[in-house]
């Protein structure tokens, strides 16, 4: 599991710090701080970043919409992004609603509060709301990432580095090369939401990333993964498997 | 002489009655073609009313489209007998002469020939004319006539014989028709002729029965001719006395012959100047209904005009009025609000003033006993500031709100929210304060039980209400928040066991308006802005806010809020 990596645009390097030094207490990394509009595009498109804090207003200018807005028109560069404002000045929400999906963060804040926020933009972000904040789910998934909620804080674990996934009732096992952890979603969700080319059912139990088959012993109903797992595979699944054997 | 011609139009008139209805019948069976129609109609219309000269231009007309035979004779001879009456004989006879001889009046353009003739002198011509009828079996009808007119052709030729055998012939049948007119003629011409033979003594009776008949009719002219031939004859007969008398009557006729033509001039003449002076009055009628139309036009106009300009007043009378009304009322609502911020200034100044003051005495206190190193009371001191300060901070966070939803400047946004993460934010806040206060705090919600709302107001709603329950509660009292769902709505509950209120002031918070207060025995700060503002946030949210409340024992805050549909 890897934190967050989240960009700061903010003007007000005490509000900044202060800001910085609220996340990393959670568990998130900041990758950078921009004060401009200018250097937070630089920054953007320099960094792996996952999440955008944005202060609606930079030098007394609305560059944090405008921001916002250059990043939603470029295509596949939009990342979840949280505005950060001390007004509810209608003016400027009906300018910022335009970008969506749009969540925001009132001033002052508290920790809980930003973290949530940060939760809601990431739920919307990916169309899965609600997730965060019910007891039987703690996980959103992306076309790259698994975000996780762990205690407080979001935590993201690659796709590819999945191995696989062994369904326990409301729960699933998430095998990765070095590590192994349960998140709660339903194995519905999760299947209609993995690329069905790469995760492939083998079981009624198991989804397994295709990339990490090494081999298969169809006499046991076997499949041999990366660093010595093993993935039994049902009847009922290998024609899959065949099809697979074929295509490859 | 003079009233032979006289006899003979009399005959005439006579006959063209005849001749009227005969036309009137022949016109029946006749007249078909449609074109004729018109001025064939017209022509005998004309001939009726004996306007001779019209009906030769109408049956000139006729004359030129009809083809039908029986068509062409009638006209014709309608043609020849107006000529006839116009005195133009040649035209009349050459008229006559287009008439075929299957013309069932024929006999009566014979006898008309005849008269003609009779009127040129042509006497034998005339004889021989009126001997033709004879043969025609009509004859009977104007018998008389043609006998008497036979007479006197014989008469002018001085056959005397003849001329006496015809016109006593005549006469007999004329004494039969007893036509006093004719016979009186008829009696003057015998007693002509036998005057014209000196048979005077066969004459005098004759005259003097034509006199006596002359009496009884009302024609000047009869009378005036018979009593001319009395007084000749007596004249003649040397009675110079009666014919004196006879000459007076004659005298006497003839003045009323002149005086009936003098009055009937002088009747035209006032008739005409009747009829001009009429004219006139027609006309002064007209231009004064032309002046009276006039002034009836204007005065309709001028009326319309005012009435238009009436009802322009009225209406914009009342607009006027109405729009007073409307600034009355706004601006009776002006003056309310005005008064409304003045007291929330005044309040809030007021507050504002005490707090910090009490915060600049706490400050010198701290310094003094950080001199003292009297760190329980430095502890103590920072407590009751930052009580302060929060306290104070909320009172301008809803001043704040309050004014931004006043000017409708408030984003607004209802989401599905969850109640448990938005109290657990909250919580954080409010857990030095609980502490420093020494309440519990129970926060009772359940993961995951999302309503609709804006999150932001929801915020501020819970938030003033956990100042309320804080300030309205001694030390060692208990908070608790919990939520429950009835018929479609999420019930939220901020139950504190503080000192409660009466009826009276759960009414004043509960009722519409803007009204703010302070009541004179709260401590602290307060101005019922806060309450003022949940208000008007709850049913921003579309919810409802309920307060349940007994003295010494606690308060129930409660806000209703949609719930969210989409549950997970």
């Amino acid at each position: 599991m890897d934190k967050i990596n989240i960009l700061i645009i903010e003007d007000t390097s005490e509000d900044a710090l202060e800001l910085k030094e609220l996340l990393e207490d959670n568990n998130y990394h900041v990758v950078a701080i921009a004060s401009t509009y200018q250097e937070a595009l630089t920054l953007f498109y320099q960094l792996p970043i996952d999440l955008i804090i944005i202060d609606v207003f930079l030098n007394g200018n609305p560059d944090g919409i405008t921001f916002a807005e250059t990043i939603s028109i470029t295509p596949n560069i939009l990342k979840p992004f949280v505005f950060l404002t001390s007004s509810k000045d209608r003016q400027i929400f009906e300018r910022a609603k335009l970008t969506k999906p749009f969540s925001f963060l009132l001033k002052p804040f508290n920790e809980l509060e930003v973290l949530y926020a940060i939760e809601m933009a990431v739920e919307k972000f990916h169309g899965q709301l609600n997730v965060f904040s019910s007891e039987d789910k703690d996980t959103v998934v992306s076309q790259e990432y698994l975000f996780i909620k762990k205690k407080n804080a979001l935590k993201k674990v690659e796709l590819s580095s999945i191995m696989y996934i062994e369904v326990d009732d409301r729960y699933c096992h998430i095998v990765t090369e070095k590590e192994k952890f349960i998140i709660q979603i339903s194995l519905g969700k999760i299947n209609d939401v993995l690329n069905n080319q790469i995760f492939i059912r083998t079981h009624r139990k198991y989804i397994v990333n295709s990339n990490a088959i090494e081999q298969i012993v169809l006499a046991d109903n076997l499949l041999l993964l990366k660093g010595n797992h093993k993935v039994t595979f049902s009847g009922k699944y290998k024609d899959l498997i065949k099809s697979f054997h074929v295509l490859k | 002489m003079p009233f032979i011609k006289t006899f003979l139009f009399i005959i005439c008139f006579g006959l063209s009655f005849q001749i009227q209805l005969q036309i009137k019948e022949e016109r029946n069976t006749t007249a078909s073609d449609v074109l004729i129609e018109v001025d064939s109609s017209k022509a005998e219309q004309f001939f009726i009313e004996k306007n001779w000269d019209s009906t030769i231009v109408y049956t000139a007309k006729v004359l030129t489209i009809a083809k039908k035979q029986n068509v062409l004779d009638r006209f014709h001879y309608i043609r020849g007998f107006s000529f006839m009456k116009k005195r133009l004989y040649d035209e009349a006879e050459n008229e006559y002469s287009h008439v075929s001889k299957d013309f069932s009046s024929y006999y009566r353009i014979i006898r008309n020939l005849g008269g003609i003739a009779l009127e040129q002198n042509k006497y034998k011509e005339a004889i021989c004319y009126f001997e033709s009828l004879r043969d025609y079996p009509n004859y009977k009808l104007i018998k008389s006539s043609v006998l008497h007119d036979l007479g006197l052709s014989y008469f002018h030729l001085a056959k005397f014989k003849a001329a006496e055998k015809y016109l006593l012939e005549s006469n007999t049948l004329q004494e039969k028709e007893q036509d006093t007119s004719l016979l009186i003629g008829s009696y003057t011409d015998i007693a002509n002729l036998y005057y014209e033979q000196y048979k005077d003594d066969l004459a005098i009776p004759y005259f003097e029965k034509a006199y006596q008949l002359s009496k009884k009719i009302k024609s000047f002219k009869l009378k005036r001719k018979t009593s001319l031939n009395m007084a000749v004859v007596e004249e003649n007969r040397k009675d110079l006395k009666k014919a004196l008398v006879y000459r007076k009557e004659y005298e006497k006729w003839k003045d009323s012959l002149n005086d009936q033509s003098k009055v009937w001039a002088i009747a035209q003449i006032e008739k005409r100047h009747a009829v001009d002076q009429k004219q006139k009055h027609i006309k002064i009628l007209k231009s004064e209904n032309e002046i009276k139309v006039i002034q009836r036009n204007g005065f309709i106009f001028s009326s319309v005009i005012l009435l238009l300009f009436l009802s322009a007043g009225i209406y914009f009378y009342d607009q006027k009025n109405k729009n007073n009304k409307i600034i009355l009322a706004q601006k009776e609502e002006l003056d309310g609000l005005n008064a409304t911020k003045d007291k929330l200034f005044s309040i809030i100044s007021h507050d504002l003033r005490s707090s910090v003051n009490v915060l600049q005495k706490g400050n010198t206190k701290l310094l003094k006993d950080i001199d003292k190193q009297n760190y329980t009371a430095v502890k103590k001191t920072v407590l009751k500031n930052s009580s302060i300060a929060n306290s104070t901070y909320n009172l301008l966070e809803n001043l704040l709100q309050w004014a931004t939803i006043q000017t409708h400047k408030l984003y607004f946004a209802i989401e599905s929210i969850d109640l448990y993460t938005v109290l657990q934010q909250l919580e954080y806040n409010y857990k030095p304060l609980f502490e420093n206060k020494s309440l519990i705090f129970e926060n009772k919600i359940p993961k995951a039980v999302f309503v609709l709302a804006d999150l932001d107001s929801l915020k501020i709603i819970i938030r003033n209400l956990l100042d309320n329950a804080i300030k309205f509660s001694e030390e060692n009292d208990t908070i608790s928040i919990y939520t429950y769902a009835k018929n479609d709505k999420q019930y939220l509950v901020i139950e504190d066991t503080g000192i409660g209120m009466s009826q009276e002031t759960k009414e004043a918070l509960l009722k519409e308006g803007t009204h703010l207060n302070k009541k004179k025995d709260q401590k602290g700060i307060g101005t019922g802005l806060g309450i003022q503002l949940c208000k008007s946030m709850i049913k921003k949210n579309k919810g409802e806010l309920l307060i349940e409340s007994k003295e010494g024992i606690g308060t129930k805050m409660i806000i209703t809020l949609p719930k969210s549909q989409q549950y997970g």
